[in-house]
């Protein structure tokens, strides 16, 4: 008698391309997917509560340990919504610092995420080497204002830790053709590759009407063709004087995430260009006590995090410390449509689908 | 130049001339032999070493980097510390693995590989056997890894072994196919099979220029049967973590290891025999002739490795399949019809030039419109979802 | 034309390997140079970019976090720290505990534990001392061979000495 028999298989937390302590059990039938479940956890923290037992400047750091890639916008989230919390008013020139630091955190991000995703297709670490040289020297420049090339903790409520250095603003103006010229060069190396093409061109699809109802957020909504972008849909800090596009894409599969992320650098850039030129002087934060204590309430603050909507909820009772914190990651709820999207393809695709949707586990986990 | 071209034969019958001034000839000629087989063995070795470097630092400059350079001057060392350290490794047997398979595997993984330099013809007069038949026992001496990483991956009782084994048989057996009808090709032009033959059929033009198809489908099924990117499924680190040899470490692995980088030098040997006139053309000694060209093929190999994303299983067994095969059948039919109408020489070699590069055009603009037709589908599965959405057409 | 993307990609790399071996043969015989922040900022696509660590190192942005250090007033010579207690209750991990004597004015500090295994670099501390006693120092090597990991006092004065600065984030703009 012949008979088949699927097999299952533990992807991770030991993997290669599982980006971080993430498991996967995977039931194949040969080679294509039967069922996925997603396991997390592994990296849980506790952050959220650890953060409730601090005053609200100490919890500062720890947002930087969320999504360690994008330091800088999880800090800008969490002062959002302390801002809004204490009614606190930011001066313009701090406004300008941190957009600045989030569209450079959205560069870093994205340049990581196009580059591990041909990591997991298999391209011998070479786009990752690219990616990784740019992404070295915009965190020279984190490290040149903040100190800290990823633990930037930067970002303050009230505004930022400290003003910009002399050399910051001039440096950022020799790197931003830089950044273009290797936006430039990624498009011109990888976006034709027919293997790549292959490989990325209808794998991984993931339908606007799913995407939206998964309340998918970020690169990956908007590759399916949504076009939501916090930045735009509910602008905060200075967002609004600002010209960008939102490019979103049609096709809502591995290709179009990748293309959607080179859109957006090309939009950051521009982002960058106009608030180099426009930057004022001035004061880079409000006077914020240490220990902060605002009026009983609570507030909930989001922003265009690189990998999505990332929210902030917080809830004071009044004393130093919040009653309630909580974090909206994306990476966790982009995750939450990885089954959808890999059912019937083959064990190859879900490490591309689980790249193109790009998550960090810390995020996820937190 | 002529002393230099000679050199390692000239050697040898000095050599040969020294032991038989003491020794019966019979001895002579087992000595001769045993030197021979030895040499060919430490060849192999040194050939890894040199190649993995070469690889190493390949891969690293294509990375913007310097690659290995702290073991001995610019890193050339950097071989042999890993060799040291592959071997000092603890070498773990998994406990549920079947012993005797487990410890099979690497043995019989390298022994084709090293009997695959007999027939190679390093330089003028420089090869182990002229075989008539060299042409089969590079075929027959190919297909026997496939078996052993079966071995290997079945032994090993991990499922990303066995996964690794499944993709094994099937791509380098769907390989096999388009290589041989290549080898076949190359067979139909130089009227022979033994590839000393066949290097010395092409003193007038390498057949890489006579059919260009069958170069190209060799190569595309030669980088497959090495496991080298694009084709690099067996071990796809990033999917399957190593593939069949997942659980292997130590002396083990290092086998694997000293077989894949034999069988480099070995298909970029046979792609400098078959395609590239071997250790034909002017002025430089013949056996250097053969080491530039191999070198050229296996840079070749190892930049498209470092520039690369690899396949899909399933599109790597289409592409075989449906390309490949197909393609090298019309060009073995074309072969075959121009090499039976025209004798060989400048007119021959236009003719088919020109019809492989059309036939070359051809398959390029059908899979064109094949990719073409996936990105339509896709687009259209997207735009769909969209209209669904927004309930109408909003972009 | 279908294979154009492949031969674009290899055109790019072969671009890359050319660029690393000419910025070689520019810097010939050399290799480890010392580099400095100026090495940061050579922009160019192509070419070397790696660091050969431990011949070759970056000079650390001046606000760089390391390691947490104790100043002295140029004066005195004594530790500035008052053992108010500051930067005790402002650290997010309990890394600091310090004990003093003395009262008002004449409050001196005499122990000073920080953990360097739990700290964070978050500057937090620095950030609440108002008396320029403690700053974050360049160090960045700071594995150890034992689990030594707990600094005093003496050990975080040493660092301090070794950077000759008296006033708090200076490089940050912020002297108070
Ligand atoms: S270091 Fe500064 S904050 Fe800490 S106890 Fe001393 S004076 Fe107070
Ligand atoms: S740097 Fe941060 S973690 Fe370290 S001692 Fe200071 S406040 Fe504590």
């Amino acid at each position: 008698m012949l008979k088949t028999e699927t097999i299952t298989i533990n992807m991770g937390p030991q993997h290669p391309s599982t980006h971080g302590v993430f498991r996967m059990v995977l039931t194949l039938n040969g080679e294509t997917i039967v069922d996925l479940k997603p396991m997390f956890g592994y990296l849980h923290r506790g952050l959220e509560k650890t953060s409730e037992s601090r005053t609200y400047l100490q919890a500062v750091p720890f947002t930087d340990r969320l999504d360690y890639i994008c330091s800088m916008s999880n800090n800008f989230a969490y002062a959002v919504a302390v801002e809004k919390l204490a009614g606190i008013e930011v001066p313009l020139r701090a406004e300008y610092i941190r957009v600045i630091m989030a569209e450079l955190t959205r560069l870093v991000n994205h340049m990581l995420a196009v580059g591990f995703l041909f990591n997991d297709l298999g391209a011998w670490y070479t786009p990752v080497v690219y990616a990784f040289r740019e992404r070295e020297r915009i965190l020279d420049l984190f490290e040149m204002a903040s100190g800290s090339r990823m633990m930037c903790n930067y970002i303050r409520p009230g505004g930022v830790a400290a003003d910009l250095p002399a050399e910051f603003l001039p440096q950022l103006r020799k790197m931003i053709p830089h950044l273009e010229n290797f936006v430039r060069e990624i498009r011109f190396y990888l976006s034709d590759n027919e293997i790549f093409k292959a490989r990325a061109v209808g794998v991984g699809f993931l339908p606007a009407d799913m995407a939206v109802a998964y309340s998918i957020t970020g690169p990956v909504l908007r590759a399916s063709g949504v076009k939501y972008d916090v930045r735009k849909a509910e602008p905060y800090s200075i967002y609004d004087q600002f010209e960008f596009d939102v490019p979103t894409q049609v096709a809502g599969d591995v290709y179009a995430r990748y293309l959607q992320r080179l859109d957006e650098m090309d939009e950051s850039l521009k982002i960058l260009r106009q608030a180099v030129e426009r930057i004022p002087d001035g004061e880079y934060a409000t006077k914020v006590p240490s220990r902060l204590r605002p009026p009983k309430g609570e507030a909930y603050a989001r922003i265009e995090a690189p990998k999505g909507e990332l929210g902030f909820y917080l809830v004071s009772d009044g004393s130093p410390n919040p009653y309630r914190w909580r974090n909206r990651p994306p990476s966790l709820i982009n995750l939450s449509a990885l089954r959808e999207m890999c059912l019937g393809h083959k064990v190859a695709d879900v490490v591309t689908i689980l790249g193109s949707i790009d998550i960090t586990l810390a995020d996820v986990d937190r | 130049m002529q002393v230099l071209d000679d050199l390692w034969i000239r050697i040898a019958v000095w050599f040969r001339g020294l032991l038989e001034s003491f020794l019966p000839p019979w001895a002579v000629q087992l000595t001769m032999d045993v030197l021979g087989i030895l040499l060919l063995i430490v060849l192999g070795i040194v050939v890894v070493l040199a190649f993995t470097y070469m690889e190493r630092k390949v891969i690293a400059r294509v990375g913007d980097r310097i690659g290995p350079n702290r073991a001995g001057p610019f890193g050339i060392f950097q071989a042999i510390a890993d060799a040291i350290k592959m071997l000092t490794k603890e070498d773990v047997t998994p406990t549920n693995a079947d012993r005797w398979l487990f410890l099979a595997a690497p043995i019989v993984v390298i022994i084709p590989a090293v009997l695959l330099y007999a027939v190679l013809p390093f330089g003028r007069g420089m090869v182990g056997v002229d075989l008539n038949i060299a042409v089969v026992f590079v075929v027959a001496m190919g297909g026997i890894p496939i078996l052993t990483m079966l071995m290997a991956g079945w032994a090993s009782n991990n499922k990303y072994a066995l996964l690794g084994a499944f993709r094994t048989v099937a791509q380098l057996i769907s390989y096999e196919v388009p290589m041989v009808v290549a080898l076949l090709t190359v067979v139909l032009l130089a009227g022979t099979m033994s590839t000393v033959g066949i290097v010395e059929a092409q003193a007038s033009f390498p057949f890489a220029l006579v059919t260009p198809v069958a170069f190209v489908v060799y190569m595309l099924a030669g980088l497959a049967e090495l496991n080298r990117t694009p084709f690099d499924l067996l071990e796809a680190d990033s999917e399957i973590v190593a593939g069949y040899f997942i659980e292997y470490s130590g002396m083990k692995f290092a086998m694997f290891f000293l077989a894949e980088y034999i069988n480099l030098f070995m298909v970029a040997g046979m792609i400098t025999t078959l395609f590239l006139a071997g250790w034909q053309w002017p002025i430089l000694p013949s056996w250097l002739w053969f080491l530039i060209k191999v070198v050229v093929v296996i840079f070749l190999m190892m930049w498209i490795r470092a520039t690369f994303p690899r396949f899909r299983i399933d599109q790597m067994l289409g592409f075989a399949w449906k390309a490949l095969v197909p393609v090298s059948l019309v060009n073995l039919f074309l072969v075959a019809l121009v090499a039976k109408v025209l004798e060989p020489g400048w007119a021959r070699t236009g003719v088919l030039f020109v019809s492989n590069l059309a036939l070359l055009a051809g398959a390029i603009a059908i899979m064109a419109q094949v990719a073409r037709k996936r990105e339509e589908r896709a687009r259209a599965a997207g735009e769909a979802a969209i209209k669904r959405y927004y309930g109408s057409e909003v972009r | 034309m279908y294979g154009k993307g492949i031969a674009k990609g290899l055109w790019v790399t072969l671009k890359h390997i050319w660029g690393t071996y000419a910025k070689d043969i520019k810097k010939f015989p050399r290799r480890y140079a010392p580099g400095g922040i100026a090495k940061r900022t050579d922009y160019d696509l192509y070419g070397l970019f790696t660091l050969q660590y431990p011949e070759e190192r970056y000079e650390m942005f001046p606000r760089f976090r390391g390691a947490l250090m104790h100043l002295r007033n140029p004066e005195t010579g004594e530790p500035n720290c008052t053992a108010c207690g500051a930067c005790e209750r402002a650290c997010p991990h309990g890394v600091i505990s310090l004990e003093g004597e003395g009262k008002g004015k004449d409050r001196k500090v005499t122990a000073y534990r920080y953990d360097l295994g739990r700290c964070i670099f978050c500057r937090l501390c620095v950030e609440s001392c108002n008396f320029n006693a403690i700053e974050l120092s360049r160090e960045y090597e700071l594995s150890r061979y034992k689990k030594d990991f707990i600094l005093e006092l003496d050990d975080l004065l040493k660092i301090g000495d070794k950077y000759g600065i008296h006033k708090t984030g200076e490089a940050w703009g912020v002297t108070e």
